[in-house]
């Protein structure tokens, strides 16, 4: 008699981009509308009844299409992405959000509207600063991108509608988090990959359906315990959507406790339910630019300093590994910032830098995480 | 213990505090004398060689007396107790000007007077940020100047503002590194990627806060007269602009290739003063001069190029000064397109709106901090190419710049499709040299012009006459072998 194992679900359909869900969705006449940063309050387009999908690489390497229009100076990651859009492996998109979450990605959009065009698009503009000036402005912008949702996909989205969505929101959040806590407690249940896993399955997938699966990984998962672990870490930096770089540090006994990542952690975590009547647009504008906890933004890197603070003291962490893609400006300036402050703190730190997706790139990684682990063990001896 | 080297501020200012005691009359003949000698180090030789080059006549004396005065007001600014706001290019420095107590300074103007006139040029500070772990991709037009602040012991503005956010994110993260570290107050302008009047009419109100801002820090009200005066001479900068502007569309160029580096220079510093407008008409004089004499370093005017972005600055006799010699005319790079418009004087609020509209388009800012950075960048590159007569584009390929490299296909492909001119894509770091030697990037130019530049001028081969040729020359001759 075979037991169901709803990771084993959640990892199958991980690890396609049009997933039995998307498929079944597009099937019952649905739209999928893609997004690139966690700056996009996907509520709005669930409330016109448009099923957000975060676009991601899933590790690609391949990139010779979109080198014919990106450089090998921007970021592997964002080439991965315009590559799969490009050889059509987005073709199940029925539009796309664009927002300026960094230059890499405004090129991205920019080259894959030019050469190839979406059906619907919309720029979301978000500021870089959060202040008393920025929030209107981004509040107005959020009602620019709601029209255009009605507009296209022809809902009208009511007050009613977007306060379902953003309670809807909320319980993912809250049970994302449950799914945080069994990872970061003293004997995980869930490894780094597997939380990968699950992160990615999250953004691609209907509410509804998100709900039960997270519900039931809570559940198989909550007396799981995996022991003798030799180093508990946490992975921060630039977006990683990449599951067989988090399955390398754990190859070697470590176990990836926590993260900071937009692909993770950042995109969530701060994220409580905010107020729960009056204005939703508001509240929305409020909550996702007031807890937008990315490099990109300016002005409150101490925020994210504590971010990262809270979660090496929260899921006990034994060392820090900060990563970005080469070329990535923001996380790598940030990283530097960010080891500085934890090597003040005497926590140890990894910064590496890496292509994405690249195997050829594994083994130099290998030998860095091999050689981190040591100075941890050393430490602990 | 190794000696720790000097910073480049301290180094750049104690040089540059002897030419501003120095009188113009003799800076102007010492100069091109230095020039002569061919001594000292290469870079420097290189640098007097551009800058005092014939062509360039008397227009360098007050472009490097500007430069001097720019630099020796922050280094006795606490003197005077004054304070040094340091600002990246895409600011416009007039509003800094008309506070009594704040003199600017620009990290990138910084870099390139290290690149071009220090020994050694700006590869230690360089090195001095990668040292701290920095990432090898960053923009060395402002990690040569700021890794000298992190470095070493160096000359610290009073606060840092950043214009970048938006326009450049490595721009925008290293200033706020260096303020975070530095533990000095850090000041925004940011750019909404909005180009209809709603993100125009935000970015002013981003102004105002920022002069807000500034007023509590300085500890003094923006005053409106003072605020007119700097405005009406930055309009007489404006004036005398848009007059080199013109004089470029002359065939051949009147306009030397190294007053680019002046126009820019004077907007990124001194915009507004005295002293920047004295540079800029002397820069008029001159290429007025050269318009009725006809003059032209070459024997002719073999093509005419416009920069995509940035040129070169770690070798200004290998650049600026090898291209006139082949009769390749530098009609101006990206960091020229700023457009300025007369800010109307008439009151406070027309003032802040017409800063508001020189801060928006000032380089970077109005091209890649645009709604579409490709489409904003495209327009002015096909505007410049086309009232300049240009016969091609060279993107230089400095290799920090992502938003550029990130929608530069794009660009080619608009410029053959609308123009029809080409545009060659370099590789090379414009502030360091140890990326690509002067000798490349000269060859890949000089064989870009000519196999693909002049031979577009020639008439279209048929591609049947092509094939006939091709024919001809390997069918069997009809004559049988004795």
């Amino acid at each position: 008699m075979s037991t169901y194992n709803p990771m084993e679900e959640i990892t199958k359909e991980a690890a396609v981009l049009e997933n039995s869900y998307v498929k079944k969705w597009k099937d019952s006449g649905g739209s999928v509308v893609g997004y690139t940063c966690v700056a996009t309050p996907v509520e709005i387009m669930e409330a016109a009844g448009v099923l957000p999908y975060r676009v991601r690489a899933l590790g690609a390497p391949d990139t010779e299409v979109a080198d014919a229009h990106l450089s090998r100076f921007n970021c592997s990651f964002c080439r991965s992405c315009l590559q799969l859009g490009l050889t059509g492996a987005y073709d199940f998109l029925d539009g796309m959000i664009e927002t300026n979450g960094c230059d890499h990605l405004r090129g991205m959009m920019e080259n894959w509207n030019y050469a190839k065009g979406f059906s619907f698009f919309h720029y979301l503009k978000v500021p870089h600063i959060v202040d008393e000036d920025s929030i209107p402005f981004f509040e107005e912008d959020l009602r620019l991108y709601k029209k255009a949702v009605e507009d296209r996909f022809g809902k009208a989205v009511t007050d009613d509608d977007l306060w379902e969505r953003i309670r809807a929101q909320d319980r993912i959040r809250d049970n994302l988090r449950k799914v945080y806590e069994l990872r970061e407690q003293a004997n995980p249940a869930i490894t780094g990959a597997e939380a990968l896993t699950i992160f990615l399955l999250a953004t691609a997938v209907p509410t509804g359906d998100l709900e039960l699966l997270l519900q039931k990984i809570i559940e198989a998962r909550k007396d799981h315990a995996f022991r003798s672990v030799r180093a508990r870490l946490l992975l921060g930096g630039a977006a990683t959507d990449e599951i067989d770089f988090v399955k390398e540090i754990e190859s070697l006994g470590a176990l990836v406790v926590t993260d900071t990542l937009c692909f993770g952690a950042r995109a969530f975590w701060s994220r409580g339910p905010g107020r729960s009547d009056g204005d939703p647009i508001k509240v929305l504008a409020g909550t996702t630019l007031g807890q937008l906890l990315c490099p990109r933004m300016f002005g409150d890197f101490k925020s994210r300093e504590r971010f990262l603070f809270e979660a090496v003291k929260r899921a006990r962490v034994d060392g820090v590994v900060l990563v970005h893609n080469k070329f990535c400006d923001v996380h790598g300036v940030e990283n530097v910032a960010l080891r500085l402050s934890l090597e003040k703190a005497g926590i140890p730190v990894l910064q590496l830098e890496k292509e994405y997706g690249a195997r050829a790139d594994l083994g130099r990684m290998r030998t860095r995480f091999q050689a981190f682990m040591e100075r941890i063990d050393q430490r602990d001896a | 213990m190794p000696k720790q080297p000097g910073g480049l501020f301290n180094r750049l200012s104690s040089q540059l505090a002897v030419v501003n005691r120095v009188p113009a009359p003799v800076v102007a003949k010492v100069g091109p004398f230095l020039a002569s000698l061919k001594v000292g180090p290469p870079e420097i030789q290189s640098a007097l060689a551009g800058l005092f080059s014939p062509q360039a006549g008397e227009a360098t004396t007050p472009f490097i007396k500007m430069i001097a005065k720019w630099v020796v007001n922050a280094r006795n600014a606490a003197g005077l107790g004054k304070k040094v706001i340091l600002v990246p290019f895409n600011f416009p420095t007039e509003l800094i000007h008309a506070f009594e107590s704040a003199e600017p300074l620009t990290s990138e103007v910084l870099s390139t007077l290290a690149a071009s006139c220090l020994v050694g040029q700006g590869e230690q500070y360089w090195g001095m940020a990668m040292a701290m772990g920095m990432p090898d991709h960053l923009c060395s037009a402002n990690t040569i100047e700021l890794g000298s602040m992190l470095g070493c012991r160096d000359f610290h503005p009073q606060a840092v503002i950043s214009s970048a956010p938006g326009g450049c994110d490595v721009n925008a993260k290293m200033h706020e590194f260096v303020a975070h570290h530095l533990d000095i107050p850090h000041f925004f302008l940011q750019k909404p990627p909005d180009d209809t009047g709603r993100g125009r009419e935000q970015y002013t109100v981003y102004l105002k806060s920022l002069i807000k801002n500034l007023e509590v820090f300085l500890g003094e009200e923006l005053r409106e007269d003072k605020l007119r005066s700097v405005l009406e001479k930055a309009n007489r900068c404006t004036e005398l602009h848009y007059e080199l502007f013109d004089l470029q569309k002359a065939v051949p160029c009147p306009v030397p290739n190294i007053f680019s580096l002046f126009l820019y220079g004077t907007r990124f510093t001194m915009w507004g003063t005295d002293e920047g407008i004295k540079t800029l008409e002397a820069m008029v004089k001159v290429s007025k001069r050269r318009l009725a004499e006809k003059a032209y370093p070459a024997a002719k005017e073999v093509a005419r190029c416009v920069w995509a972005y940035t040129s070169y600055y770690w070798d200004f006799c290998g650049f600026f000064n090898w291209m006139e010699e082949q009769g390749y005319s530098h009609l101006g790079d990206g960091l020229d397109l700023y457009f300025p418009s007369p800010v109307d004087t008439s009151s406070m609020d027309s003032m802040i709106d017409g800063l508001a509209g020189a801060a928006w388009n000032m380089p970077m800012t109005r091209q890649v901090g645009a709604e579409s950075m490709s489409r904003a960048w495209t327009e002015d590159m096909i505007f410049a190419a086309k009232n300049l007569k240009a016969d091609c584009v060279i993107y230089c390929g400095h290799h920090s710049c992502k938003q550029t490299w990130s929608v530069v296909s794009i660009l080619r492909s608009e410029l053959e499709k609308r123009l029809g001119i080409p545009l060659l894509v370099l590789q090379g770091d414009s502030w360091i040299k140890r990326m690509t030697p002067i000798s490349v990037l000269q060859q890949e130019i000089d064989e870009f012009v000519k196999n693909v530049v002049l031979n577009k001028s020639a008439p279209k081969r048929s591609i049947k006459k092509r094939r006939q040729r091709k024919w001809e020359a390997e069918a069997p001759s009809v004559v049988p072998h004795e």
